[in-house]
C-alpha cells in the first residue's frame, strides 16, 4: 500500500508534526522564567539538527533496498557532491539545486 | 522583511516541489503545509511517510530538526513571557527561523533580559507582522511549487531535490570541527544502520553524532586552555 494515500496514517502524522512544531518554538515562552537551560544540554541541542539532517541525507543518497550503496554508479551521490560544492561557493540554493539535478540527469541518461 | 520576500517564495517553492516529487498528493501536501509549517522538518519526514516508517520515529526526527527553536525561543523569551498565553500560542506556531532571525537584530537589547521594555507593544507588532507576513509568502510559494511539482515526470527523480534543499540548510550549521566530525559519525552511522527495524538507525546515528561533536567540543577547549 502506498501510505501517501493512507489518510488516518498522513493526518496522525501531521498533527504530531504540528505539535513538534510548536512545542519546540514555544517551548521557553511557555516555561516558567526560573527555568534555563542547561549549558551542556544547550550544546548538545546546537548539534542536534544538523545531525538529524545528515542522517536523513545519507540515508537517502547513500542507501539503496536498505542496504549501503557506496558506489561509483551511485548516480545521486556525485549530484549531492557537485550540488553541496555550488552551494559552499555560491551559498545559492537554487544553484545547488539546478546543479544537482543537472549532474543526476546526465549521469543517468549516459553513464 | 520585503527585501527577503523573494528568497522566502524561492525556499517554499523548493519545499513544495520536492514535497510532491516524493509522491505526496496534492491535496495532502495542502493539509501538511497549512498545518506543520517547519519547511525542513517536513522535507526531513518525506521519505519516512514514504515508507510508511512508525510514527513516533516520524516524529521524533521532526522534533530533532525542531531542536534548533528551542534555542531561539530561549534567546527571545524576555520579549513573548509577559503576554497572554493564547499570544504566546499564536507566537510559538509563527517564530520561524526568518522571524527569530530579524527579530533578535532589532530588539538585541530587550532579548538579552537587559532592557526595560520587555513585552512592549512594540515589538508584538513587530514580530507579530513580519510572522503574518512571512506565513503568507512561505504558503504561497509552497502552492506554487506543489503545482510545478505536479507537472514533472517521476521518473525523472526529482525527489534528490529535497535532500539538496536539506544539505543546502545543512551547510550553514556546520562550521567548525566538532560539528564536522559530528555529521560524518552520524551519516556512517546512518548507512551501516539502515538495515535496523523502525529506522532506528536515524536515531542512533544522531545520538552517536551528537556524543561525537560534543567530546570533540570539550577536546578542543582543554587543548585551548593549555595553550
Amino acid at each position: 500500500m502506498n501510505h501517501f494515500h493512507d489518510w488516518g496514517y498522513l493526518a496522525a502524522a501531521f498533527a504530531g508534526l504540528t505539535v513538534t512544531t510548536v512545542i519546540t518554538r514555544g517551548s521557553f515562552f511557555m516555561l516558567p522564567a526560573r527555568f534555563a537551560l542547561p549549558a551542556q544540554v544547550e550544546r548538545a541541542l546546537r548539534y542536534a539538527p544538523a545531525c538529524a539532517l545528515t542522517a536523513i541525507v545519507a540515508q537517502g543518497v547513500l542507501t539503496r533496498n536498505h542496504e549501503p550503496f557506496l558506489s561509483f554508479e551511485n548516480n545521486q551521490w556525485w549530484a549531492l557532491l557537485a550540488g553541496s560544492i555550488v552551494f559552499v561557493k555560491t551559498r545559492n540554493m537554487i544553484a545547488m539545486i539546478t546543479v544537482g539535478m543537472v549532474v543526476f540527469t546526465v549521469l543517468r541518461l549516459w553513464a | 522583511m520585503m527585501p527577503l520576500a523573494p528568497a522566502i517564495t524561492v525556499w517554499g517553492v523548493v519545499t513544495g516541489v520536492a514535497m510532491v516529487n516524493a509522491g505526496l498528493t496534492i491535496p495532502a501536501a495542502l493539509l501538511m503545509t497549512f498545518t506543520v509549517f517547519a519547511g525542513s522538518a517536513q522535507l526531513a519526514v518525506m521519505p519516512l511517510l514514504a515508507t510508511g516508517a512508525p510514527l513516533p520515529i516520524v516524529w521524533v526526527t521532526a522534533l530533532l530538526v525542531n531542536l534548533r527553536f528551542v534555542i531561539f525561543a530561549a534567546a527571545s523569551r524576555w520579549s513573548f513571557m509577559h503576554l497572554p498565553w493564547p499570544q504566546r500560542l499564536l507566537a510559538s506556531y509563527l517564530n520561524g527561523d526568518l522571524g527569530f532571525a530579524l527579530f533578535s537584530r532589532r530588539f538585541a537589547a530587550a532579548d538579552a533580559g537587559l532592557g526595560n521594555d520587555n513585552g512592549n507593544p512594540e515589538q508584538w507588532g513587530y514580530f507579530y507582522g513580519l510572522a503574518v507576513v512571512n506565513w503568507i509568502v512561505w504558503q504561497a510559494g509552497s502552492v506554487l511549487g506543489f503545482l510545478i511539482g505536479g507537472l514533472m515526470p517521476s521518473d525523472w527523480g526529482f525527489e534528490l531535490a529535497a535532500y539538496l534543499a536539506l544539505t543546502a540548510v545543512l551547510i550553514p550549521m556546520v562550521q567548525r570541527m566538532p560539528a564536522i566530525a559530528g555529521i560524518v559519525s552520524t551519516a556512517a552511522v546512518a548507512v551501516l544502520g539502515v538495515g535496523l527495524p523502525m529506522r532506528l538507525g536515524l536515531l542512533l546515528a544522531v545520538l552517536v553524532g551528537v556524543t561525537v561533536a560534543l567530546l570533540g567540543e570539550a577536546w578542543r577547549e582543554r587543548r585551548l586552555a593549555r595553550t
